[in-house]
């Protein structure tokens, strides 16, 4: 069995900086680095009217379209605003299953297990999934096969069968996934972490197999009769076509399709309460795992780019951040130490700081961990620490655009999100003005070590010393999950 | 709304003929080679389609190569290469150097404690022990002042760099970074820097780090059941032991070993360095022959002469744990170049890839469970392996008879036109987007070359896959897919542990 075994399992999404360089003498190498680093970094951000063209087609259908003919490739990602966020909590994991469903399940005029037959013999792929705040669709082709892909595309967005065979399919799978959720602690640490923070909000509730199971599937034709519709629709293509055939191809097989009038429901919101204190989850496992965290912040907040920074020295700049510096390097204490500052969905995210670390260091690595997340706000931060954060974020935009369609999908996702098209032209402004009094300024804002919430999964009565001294103490017992 | 209702054999019909027009050409790339004086090779591919490229170095040195004793030396080594140099990741070699001298010697007398508290006729005393992990801790601390940390990972990223890693495997060891294309230089001055200048500092708090990372493969229900496997189906190749080591090695290597395990593997000839991207090729070998190029050349390492005796019927290792059942199955097959590889590949794919597979239609369909199969291409004789998952209310036993039912329909009966025919497509098609990513190509190019001497093998064998025929497929399935030839490893769930406090249950 081929094994590889990665220097870091997880590449996190912000990646490095050295702690405390100031006050040290540079390396006898770093004088060569300065002088292979003085070429500035090329960077051509992709426009909306350049490169990349907008169209929006009468029934309301976004366009977003990106040629390139070096390869013989096309892509095709549909963006549908739909997801978990609006399933009702009997209904809990209704959007995943419409997700599956859809495409296993073909359309009125092709049966799932054609279409397999039939993509999987040209090397293509279609596929769709639905997460707690999207939907999506995906085509992927040759392009000499691009009208079989968009005619078969079209017609399972628009005229999904949703079969019962399917359904149960589906169904048992996701069963199978509650069945087997406590087999791996990283998804136990995850699914408390959720839970406790969020509650009952679809960021948080826990999938179980009660809400599944009475599913049928006239709730999945309902559900796509809501929300596939083309006025709730974006379409991403990039590769291998001549745009204005294309156009025409996509009004062809989109474009009498009716729009709705029916609104979205309201999104539910995220409480704003904390549950700090410490929860003990019960494992048989010989480390402790745990993620340390609160709620955190909306993308829309404008502090949210000096909160990447302090988040990037904190925790998110994997090796040189101090975390990583302090747990891994200079103590040994973890493979994996890093915090994240989510921002993905619309509502508040979470900031959370996870490690896993043998039973008898785990109270070291707690404290370790809770004080860097004090000293952070308490002191500022070194004017190297800062700039090694802003060059790290910005200079690695280029690689957000190194394929025909990274290119398409960036702008489209802008608008899906809600920020304004110019957000990329304007990334290096926004960091560049960041100052170590502002990074001190959010620290302080959206860091609150008294309201930190610790999940620990593992064997207390293992640990080195008890964890009381971070909060109060709850000790959790994982239930057998109830799949019947 | 279309009308025209599609049958499966319709949409053959159709596509198969845009399928053959297409398929005019064979598969080709431009890649160029160069070998340096040292004997280091270098592989270009250019690709101007972003200002970025990517670069692999891969030494053809991974945890094949090792002995009992020093298991995971080769994953361990792998670590230390971001630790510094003499001249990066450190304000002052030769004021460390001393303290790291102190270590060792420490770290000496902590390993015959080690030892003889191993032994349950030495008096039971950790005390010296104790005392020595202190010593040693004290020590590093000094060392501390004049270490520049992370400085290699630092540089990378604050120029743009992303993927930035390096991973470790049975058969071999890779270093890789994407950089905006103006960091060739860069990236040379710091790759060859690490070869040539490497330093293993900070040794002993890395070789905690990676205590821990076995231990969370030791907490993973899979990690537990690989190395299982691979202890049951080699008696004798090292492939035996898990690419982390075991943890008595682990504990025990020292700074020493890991310091000549480097120079006895890390010789330039044992060394691909592959660059894609928006590069010119010219420029690549010239830059690489100045700053890799100084390099002393050395002998290549030994080859791996161990190899485990034809097996002579079914090993079956179970496994105790709290997770749900779940299984590998493993088969020995030949090594990379074989002639059988390419069919059992296809075998592999017709059994397990898609949604027109035959494990899923006649598995995961009846809701027995997930299986997913794959032929290895290893330097050294190595395995056809399945892993299994039952779906609720099923067993391993069912999920293990459906799987041989399957194996067993290929020993008998042709597989079909068609499903030769998909295979071939998705091997043009896949290749094409493999086309799309510098990084992929970098691992192949530098994979191919490292363990075969020769770039082109992974396009030789895709060329390979395509002549594949039915009787193959028969032919190779009853020589390797028997039962005498197979292990099975498998995991019966067991409660949680009866030393579990009674807490109250949630909820």
């Amino acid at each position: 069995m081929k094994k590889i075994i990665c220097y870091l399992l997880i590449i996190m999404i912000l990646t490095g900086f050295a702690f405390g360089q100031t006050e040290m003498a540079k390396s006898p190498g770093s004088k060569i680095i300065d002088s292979l680093t003085i070429g500035k970094i090329e960077l051509a951000i992709p426009e909306v009217g350049k490169e990349v063209e907008r169209v929006t087609i009468d029934n309301g259908i976004v366009l977003y379209l990106y040629q390139s003919n070096k390869l013989p490739i096309f892509n095709l990602s549909a963006t549908i605003r739909c997801g978990g966020i609006f399933d009702p909590f009997e209904k809990n994991g209704l959007s995943g299953i419409v997700g599956t469903v859809l495409r296993t399940g073909g359309s009125k005029t092709i049966t799932g297990d054609s279409l397999n037959i039939i993509m999987e013999f040209m090397g293509g792929s279609l596929e769709t999934w639905i997460s707690d705040e999207r939907g999506s669709a995906s085509l992927s082709v040759m392009s000499k096969d691009i009208d079989l892909g968009l005619q078969l595309f079209a017609d399972l967005i628009r005229n999904p069968a949703f079969p019962q065979d399917k359904l149960d399919l589906a169904k048992a799978d996701i069963k199978n996934g509650i069945k087997r959720r406590d087999d791996s602690p990283n998804s136990v640490v995850g699914r408390y972490f959720a839970n406790t923070i969020y509650g009952d909000h679809p960021y948080g509730r826990i999938l179980e197999w009660e809400s599944v199971k009475g599913i049928t599937p006239q709730d999945l034709i309902d559900y796509h009769q809501r929300y596939f519709v083309p006025n709730n629709i974006m379409i991403a293509i990039s590769g291998d076509f001549d745009k204005a055939g294309i156009i025409e191809k996509i009004k062809k097989y989109f474009g009498d399709w009716q729009k709705s009038d029916q609104p979205l429901p309201p999104y539910p919101e995220v409480k704003t309460e904390y549950h700090p204190g410490v929860y003990q989850v019960w494992k048989d496992i010989n480390q402790a795992y745990m993620k340390i965290g609160h709620l955190g912040i909306k993308r829309d907040n404008p502090d949210r780019y000096a909160i990447q920074l302090v988040n990037y020295i904190l925790g998110g700049g994997s090796f040189t951040s101090r975390l990583t510096s302090r747990v891994r390097s200079d103590e040994g204490l973890a493979y994996h130490v890093s915090s994240s500052f989510y921002t993905g969905g619309r509502d508040l995210g979470a900031f959370g700081a996870e490690c896993q670390t043998k039973s008898a260091t785990a109270y070291k690595a707690t404290k370790l961990i809770t004080d860097e997340i004090k000293r952070i706000r308490d002191e500022s931060v070194t004017e190297d620490e800062l700039e090694d954060a802003r060059d790290a974020t910005i200079n690695r935009l280029v690689f957000e655009f190194d394929s025909p369609h990274k290119i398409v999908t960036a702008l489209t996702n802008l608008e899906y999100d809600g920020y304004p098209m110019d957000y990329y032209n304007g990334h290096f402004d926004r960091f560049r003005k960041i100052t170590r009094d502002d990074i001190k300024r959010v620290a302080q804002k959206y860091l609150q070590p008294d309201k930190l919430t610790y999940i620990i999964v593992g064997k207390p009565e293992t640990f080195e010393k008890p964890l009381d001294e971070f909060g109060k103490v709850t000790n959790i017992q994982i239930a057998p999950p109830v799949i019947e | 709304m279309h009308k025209r209702l599609f049958l499966p054999l319709a949409a053959i019909l159709l596509i198969a003929a845009f399928t053959v027009q297409a398929q005019t050409g064979e598969i080709k790339l431009d890649a160029k080679k160069q070998t340096l004086s040292n004997g280091m090779r270098v592989l270009v591919l250019e690709n101007h389609s972003a200002p970025v490229f990517s670069g692999m170095i891969r030494f053809n040195t991974g945890s094949v190569d090792e002995r009992p004793g020093i298991t995971g030396i080769s994953h361990l080594l792998e670590h230390m290469l971001f630790k510094g140099t003499k001249i990066i990741g450190t304000n002052n070699y030769k004021a460390e150097a001393p303290l790291m001298h102190k270590i060792d010697s420490l770290a000496h007398l902590f390993r015959s404690e080690q030892e003889k508290l191993s032994n349950p006729l030495n008096l039971q005393d950790s005390t010296r022990l104790k005392e020595l992990r202190q010593q040693m801790a004290d020590v590093q601390s000094e060392q501390k002042k004049y270490v520049v940390k992370d400085e290699l990972w630092d540089t990378y990223l604050n120029n743009g760099g992303t993927s930035l890693n390096a991973s470790t495997g049975n058969d071999g060891t890779q270093y890789y970074v994407s950089l905006p294309k103006n960091r060739l230089g860069l990236w040379a001055f710091l790759e060859a820097d690490r070869l040539a200048n490497l330093i293993l500092r900070e040794f002993y708090s890395e070789r905690d780090v990676v205590m821990e990372e076995r231990r969370l493969s030791e907490n993973n229900p899979w990690g537990k059941l690989d190395e299982a496997l691979s202890a049951t189906t080699y008696w004798s190749t090292p492939y035996k032991w898990p690419v982390l080591g075991w943890m008595s090695d682990i504990q025990t290597v020292t700074r020493e070993e890991v310091e000549a395990y480097f120079k006895s593997h890390y010789s330039p000839s044992n060394a691909v360095a592959v660059i894609v991207g928006d590069v010119n090729a010219e420029e690549v070998f010239k830059i690489c022959e100045e700053n890799f190029g100084k390099i002393p050349a050395q002998p290549l390492p030994p080859p791996v002469i161990t190899r485990d005796a034809p097996q002579e019927g079914e090993r079956r290792i179970e496994i105790e744990h709290t997770s749900n059942p779940m299984a590998f199955i493993a088969w020995k097959i030949p090594q990379i170049g074989h002639p059988d590889l390419p069919a059992l590949e296809v075998a592999a794919n017709i059994l397990s890839n898609g949604r027109t597979s035959r494990f899923y239609k006649n598995i995961k369909v009846k809701k027995l469970g997930d299986v997913w199969a794959y032929a290895e291409n290893a330097r050294y004789p190595g395995t056809f392996v399945c892993s299994a998952t039952p779906m609720p209310d099923h067993s391993i036993t069912e999920l293990e008879t459906a799987i041989y039912a399957e194996i067993d329909r290929l020993k008998s009966e042709s597989v079909t036109d068609w499903e030769l025919e998909k295979v071939r497509n998705q091997v043009d098609a896949s290749f094409i987007r493999s086309l799309e990513s510098n990084m992929g190509l970098c691992w192949r190019l530098a994979g191919s070359e490292a363990v075969t001497g020769n770039w082109h093998h992974f396009i030789d064998h895709q060329m390979a896959v395509k002549k594949v025929t039915a009787d193959d497929i028969m032919r190779v399935v009853n020589k390797y897919l028997i039962k005498k030839n197979r292990s099975v490893a498998y995991i019966v769930k067991t409660e949680e542990s009866k030393s579990q406090p009674a807490y109250p249950k949630e909820g």
